[in-house]
């Protein structure tokens, strides 16, 4: 017998001891609870198998957030809709604008030598000549829809050179009104001398 | 085990059956009183049963299982020492119903006891896992953490330590 084979056999003498069997209901009820917390699939995945539900459930992911993006881009901006209409606005307000200026214009070549009545005069200014400062209904909405700031209909310096060219043609009781409007809605625009009373 | 870790609570029942006397002899000879090998072998299951979704086949059941059991045996010998289940008391099976021969063999299995437990911790471990876990010195190496050469050098030691008590 060789030497490890009576090593073994002598060891096998001190005896076959074994586990209380309250330590193996222990351990055992153990392993169940355990087992009962993740329970088993119905389909063990084996082998190649195993990496079916990872990927798939990978895929699933990916495909749900292409769908929430896609759905995302196509829906209409509220935004949007107010902006594409803007321009449309905006264009039929510019127009409004330059006939209610070439209707001024005409005006005031049709009666060069006449001083219409201050009221009338005012009334016909508000109503035909582009104020600054005072835009069409429709115009305002669509720069406040767009966040533009509003521009002057006539910048201050072209009135005043309006009011210069009157002076020039001896026209000082028109140049007188248009003077008194001016400062009215430009209080503290500086005035120069060729458009102040003689 | 990988069929435990996807659920399978049988299937624990199936390798507790079969490794359990080896474990726990392996467990009571490392530690001097029954009660505290009683709960090492206990922990050391539950340490299987808490790793079970971890456990990954890179080695045999027994060599994890048994690691699993000399990390916990190291936690323990740092703390307390060595020594193994006294033998004074235990009964010998013999064939001879002659006392004096009966005598004889109880006095020398316990001088094997004794050179069993005289061994050092890591001579004896190495017998231990080659003798109830049937580990080959590869599956000793990888089981304690410990290069081949060095199992293999631990076991050759502790056989020969042995063979001198058997051959008394």
């Amino acid at each position: 017998m060789s030497d490890d084979r009576k090593i073994s056999e002598r060891y096998r003498e001190l005896g076959t001891e074994a586990p209380p069997r309250h330590i193996d209901e222990a351990i055992l009820a153990a392993s169940r609870r355990a087992a009962d917390v993740h329970p088993a699939p119905l389909v063990a995945p084996t082998g190649r198998r195993r990496w079916y539900f990872p990927l798939a459930a990978a895929a699933v992911i990916v495909l749900a957030v292409a769908v929430t993006v896609h759905v995302e881009r196509d829906r209409p901006d509220p935004e949007s809709a107010v902006l594409a209409q803007a321009p449309q606005v905006a264009a039929e307000a510019r127009k409004e604008e330059k006939a209610a200026q070439d209707a001024a214009v005409a005006q005031r070549r049709a009666k060069p030598f006449s001083a219409p009545p201050l009221e009338s005069q005012n009334q016909a200014m508000r109503e035909s000549a582009p104020v600054a400062g005072v835009r069409a209904p429709e115009a305002a909405r669509s720069d406040r829809a767009l966040g533009k700031i509003s521009e002057p209909a006539e910048p201050p310096e072209k009135w005043l050179e309006r009011i210069a060219a009157l002076r020039k043609e001896g026209k000082h009781e028109e140049a007188d009104k248009a003077l008194e409007e001016f400062r009215k809605r430009y209080p503290d625009h500086k005035i120069p001398e060729s458009a102040r009373k003689k | 085990m990988l069929a435990y870790r996807d659920g399978d609570a049988g299937a624990f029942e199936t390798l507790y059956e079969r490794h359990r006397a080896r474990l726990f002899r392996f467990v009571l000879r490392s530690v001097k009183e029954r009660g505290m090998a009683e709960e090492l072998f206990q922990d050391v299951w539950m340490r299987v049963i808490e790793a079970r979704s971890r456990y990954a086949p890179k080695a045999r059941f027994t060599t994890w299982l048994y690691s699993i059991a000399h990390n916990r045996l190291i936690d323990h010998w740092r703390r307390k020492g060595l020594s193994l289940v006294d033998l004074e008391n235990v009964e010998i099976e013999g064939n001879s119903p002659n006392p004096e021969r009966q005598a004889e063999a109880r006095q020398s299995l316990q001088r094997f006891a004794r050179a069993l437990e005289a061994l050092p911790p890591a001579q004896r471990e190495a017998f231990l896992l080659h003798e109830e876990a049937g580990m080959s010195v590869a599956e000793i190496a990888q089981a304690t953490g410990a290069g081949e050469e060095a199992a293999k050098s631990r076991l050759r030691y502790a056989l020969a330590k042995l063979k001198a008590a058997v051959d008394e």
